[in-house]
């Protein structure tokens, strides 16, 4: 997969791609396996964070149209915001693309590709918060495939991991900044408490 | 309801090629770097230059959202070894410093803006991913400042608005400017002088000696070393700031203006993937769980970066059979 591809997948992700890059992927998803790949890859990061479920993987191709156009499911509030935000809509209407051209065997192909789902669902985190926090998977059948579905306790675990890692290595990361940007020491004032 | 959706798909794709056909036309000419660059270059390099060479210190703001810090800042330039302070105003309190910093020292990242006979001999450096353009500037800090318009060429970094001394080239003022012309942070000096700052501070407050990563200096092996690992994929124009072991837990790269890190952690138990993100100013923090074949692992790339691009470097980590 192209550079560039990478670029316009990623940004698709974010909603912050521009209508070149949204072509750019319709354009080729349906051909290219790796840029799939990736992008089932990307979509399930993403939907753990956000604490949805990876909707996009669902073949019920329907029900992901009627979602992007009425709006009113989860996450999409209303027609009109999503006519006002033309970039969001064009991402919507990529991963209803994304959809369209993932076949049930592929599917199950990318699945098992991405992550095992069996170890997901019996893990138990390293962090300790995840499991803390009550977050469970649960294991919802999907043909042949075990698929697993994430609470929005993970998102919270992972976003409080974040801000503790963060807090862990921001000074390390001023060391450096401080070394080689014109700024002298102030990348200093980035840190959120700085240690001796 | 499927009429309208065929309807958009459609107007997408003619909105696209038409991009497509532009920005070709545009990426062609960005090719050779033009001469409207070589003037910001000149700066660039004399502002890089003149970090090491002029001695100052004064009152220096920083900005981020609602959050306004304010920290003295001192440079001491004598006997060829700089001596740099940095005093929180506000806040924690806290000082940084760093003492006797050989000037002929000059770390990756200003090498990069050190472009001095490279530049006449055509070479482009930074101005291969960011487009440059030079404005009169105001008065900062009561010093009369010239405009640096920074906009980056691709989408993996931000844009810059640098204001330098019209003198020294010392950096008076600068944003980092996020999609959308949003500024993210701003720093700029309120007050500053020429001299050695001579205010003795008898204050009680925590000291931290800035440490002296370098790519020539010979590493001390820190902790248990874990698997080698290798980043993939890097955008274009980032180099390393030093030279860490390939097992080494952390990373970090430059392209003369932007620096990132990445930080990567062996878990000893499983992990359910996912991400988190947190955003301060122009500093990105993406946590990520993952596996590198069995081994769960969490990597974290911290930087004045767009989440892009650390959520690409992050994906781009592989592990290595052999050697890296």
């Amino acid at each position: 997969m192209s550079e560039l591809m990478r670029e316009s997948l990623s940004a698709l992700m974010d909603d912050e791609a521009n209508e070149l890059e949204v072509e750019r992927v319709l354009a080729r998803i349906a051909s290219d396996t790796d840029l799939r790949r990736v992008w089932v890859r990307y979509n399930v990061v993403h939907s753990v964070a956000s604490g949805q479920p990876p909707t996009h993987l669902e073949l019920d191709i329907s029900s992901q149209v009627r979602e992007a156009l009425d709006g009113d499911s989860r996450g999409i509030t209303n027609l009109r915001q999503r006519l006002v935000r033309p970039l969001a809509s064009m991402a919507v209407a990529a991963s209803v693309a994304a959809t369209v051209v993932l076949g049930g065997q592929q599917l199950a192909q990318l699945e098992a590709d991405s992550y095992d789902a069996q170890a997901i669902a019996s893990s138990v985190s390293p962090v300790g918060m995840v499991n803390s926090l009550g977050a469970t998977s649960v294991q919802a059948s999907y043909g042949t495939q075990g698929m697993p579905e994430l609470q929005p306790a993970t998102r919270t675990a992972y976003q409080e991991l974040a801000r503790q890692r963060l807090h862990k290595y921001m000074q390390e990361h001023a060391e450096h900044a401080a070394l080689n940007t014109p700024n002298g020491l102030v990348p200093f004032a980035r840190v959120p408490r700085i240690k001796e | 309801m499927i009429a309208p959706g065929l309807f958009f798909l459609r107007r997408i794709l003619f909105v696209g090629l038409a991009a497509a056909a532009l920005l070709t036309a545009v990426r062609v000419a960005a090719t050779n770097c033009p001469a409207g660059d070589a003037e910001a270059l000149a700066w660039l390099d004399k502002m890089s230059r003149g970090i090491q060479q002029v001695s100052y210190h004064g009152v220096v703001t920083f900005q981020r959202g609602d959050d306004l810090q304010a920290m003295q800042v001192s440079h001491s330039v004598a006997n060829g070894v700089a001596t740099e302070r940095l005093t929180e105003l506000t806040g924690q309190g806290a000082e940084v410093v760093r003492v006797n910093h050989p000037l002929e020292c000059v770390h990756p990242g200003h090498q990069l803006l050190q472009m001095g006979d490279r530049l006449q001999a055509g070479e482009c450096g930074v101005a291969d991913y960011y487009r440059f353009s030079v404005a009169p500037g105001e008065l900062v800090a009561g010093r009369q400042a010239v405009r640096i318009l920074i906009e980056p060429r691709d989408m993996y970094r931000y844009g810059y608005i640098l204001e330098l001394d019209r003198e020294t080239g010392l950096l008076l003022k600068s944003a980092i400017i996020g999609r959308g012309d949003k500024v993210l942070e701003k720093f700029q000096f309120a007050s500053l002088s020429f001299s050695p700052d001579t205010a003795a501070d008898g204050g009680e407050r925590l000291v931290h000696n800035a440490q002296h990563p370098h790519p020539q200096e010979s590493r001390l092996a820190v902790g248990p070393a874990g698997l080698p690992w290798r980043i993939d994929w890097l955008p274009e124009g980032f180099t390393a700031t030093d030279n860490p072991s390939a097992a080494e837990e952390r990373r970090t790269f430059t392209d003369g203006l932007a620096v990132f890190s990445v930080f990567l952690e062996f878990l000893s138990g499983e992990i359910r993937p996912g991400e988190g993100v947190i955003r301060n100013g122009g500093t990105t923090s993406y946590t990520r769980g993952m596996h590198l074949g069995e081994q769960s692992i969490l990597v974290t790339v911290i930087g004045e970066v767009p989440l892009n691009t650390a959520r690409m470097v992050a994906d781009s980590i592989a592990g290595c059979a052999g050697p890296c």
